[in-house]
């Protein structure tokens, strides 16, 4: 027999939210997770749009929440383990975890969700905890006193640009476009913050320093005129790259790598699901997140009874 | 914590990490860092597989300020290998997605390069 009935691989908003419908639905039922749970929630210094939060809630305290809630009703959450070898192609789908354990189950849903993207300018991998960081709950309080830049123009650099203000004594946000694309109450706030400068029209395009990061190279896109400009840190908040590894060559992805899934997350493996932002889809938000591992769950729990049933 | 983990402060630092007289894995972590959380149980890990072979330790970065910023420290995690002789070696690792097999292949080179 199977060691479980469903395996859940990521523990964020989606993997989670499929686990408390598993488990309540009494599966036998883990969730891996190479870290600690929460996906990238849990380093989201605060959340300001989930419902039932009347008051901001930090990104940590939810995963927590997400995670107990889980595990309250008898799931079990495996954190900090590396799959090293993977077959989910079968009716019975096997994962090994760390080389020295197997865990195996007829239904798996992946919700392994995203990873922050990367800018690919030169003296970008060097100076990646040298000054360069896309956690700011972390690292912030690394630049107090400091200058730094934020890249992005999105929700999660300009809320991440109001955080750093606590730490650092200037914040640059340098953002493409000639706007910023984040809610526009967080837009408001950074255009109206004392140590929050704007760099409109202006990209990266490469880092400099002695051990540490201490230049970055900025071009104008507007003029096509670049400049090297003094930093003592740089958090790149630009979007994110799917984490779809473990279903290469199995499933379908779109252009960009994402995960074609059936409006009830199935793919076309019977019994292998997906959720959350790897998946395939117009809007990643932790509702959406949630949304696809309540479907995932339910699907997944229907695809187990009717596989018990023996044929008529 | 783990048996085989040590921290240490950065008055230490010369003793512990440079006169070990065996590669040294130190880890930079902070309070309030996910990351961090989910580095320890990995650390842990590796920690126990090399034990008395290649020496685990942590620092805590808010206490150690100066020492982190002599070392060029800016994140955490960060984790710094050192090989016998106290010099530091190849990349550091950092961040969110350190795997436990990324740290055994490192103090592996170390203890490789006797």
């Amino acid at each position: 027999m199977p060691t479980h009935d469903l395996v859940i691989v990521g523990a964020g908003p989606a993997g989670l939210a499929a686990a408390i419908y598993a488990a309540r639905a009494r599966l036998r039922t883990v969730v891996l997770d190479e870290s600690v749970a929460g996906g990238q929630v849990k380093t989201t210094h605060k959340v300001s749009n989930y419902p039932g939060f009347p008051e901001d809630v930090k990104g940590t305290d939810l995963a927590a929440a997400f995670a107990r809630q889980a595990e309250r009703f008898g799931a079990t959450i495996r954190r900090a383990v590396e799959i090293t070898a993977h077959d989910l192609s079968g009716a019975v789908k096997r994962l090994e975890l760390d080389e020295e354990e197997t865990v195996d189950a007829p239904a798996v849903i992946v919700a392994t969700g995203a990873r922050p993207r990367q800018l690919g300018v030169p003296g970008e991998a060097k100076y990646r905890g040298r000054g360069i960081s896309s956690c700011a709950t972390c690292d912030g309080a690394y630049f107090e006193g400091k200058e730094v830049h934020v890249i992005g123009g999105g929700n999660s650099a300009v809320e991440e640009a109001l955080f750093l203000t606590r730490f650092a004594r200037r914040v640059t946000v340098v953002v493409r476009r000639g706007e910023l694309r984040a809610e526009a109450a967080s837009v408001e706030e950074a255009l109206a913050h004392p140590a929050i400068e704007i760099l409109w029209n202006s990209a990266p395009r490469a880092f400099a320093g002695e051990g540490a990061l201490q230049r970055m190279t900025v071009e104008d896109l507007s003029t096509g005129q670049t400049r090297e400009v003094p930093t003592d840190g740089v958090f790149v908040f630009i979007g994110s790259e799917p984490r779809a590894d473990l279903l290469k060559g199995l499933v379908p992805l779109d252009p960009a790598g994402y995960v074609l899934a059936g409006e009830d997350m199935s793919t076309p493996v019977p019994g292998l699901y997906v959720a959350g932002d790897l998946r395939a889809k117009s809007f990643r938000q932790i509702t959406t997140a949630v949304a696809d591992g309540t479907i995932a769950a339910l699907a997944a729990q229907r695809y187990l009874k009717a596989a018990a049933r023996p044929a008529a | 914590m783990s048996e085989h983990v040590k921290v240490i402060t950065a008055a230490d630092f010369e003793r512990e990490v440079l006169g070990a007289g065996q590669p040294v894995v130190l880890d930079f972590f902070s309070t309030e860092c996910p990351p961090c959380e989910a580095l320890a149980p990995k650390f842990e890990a590796a920690a126990e597989q090399f034990a008395g072979r290649a020496r685990f330790l942590k620092i805590f970065r808010q206490e150690n300020r100066e020492l982190a910023q002599r070392l060029g420290v800016t994140g955490s995690p960060t984790v710094l290998f050192f090989d016998r002789a106290g010099q530091e070696r190849g990349e550091r690792l950092g961040g969110e997605d350190i795997k436990r097999s990324a740290i055994k292949a490192r103090v592996e080179a170390l203890l490789g390069d006797a």
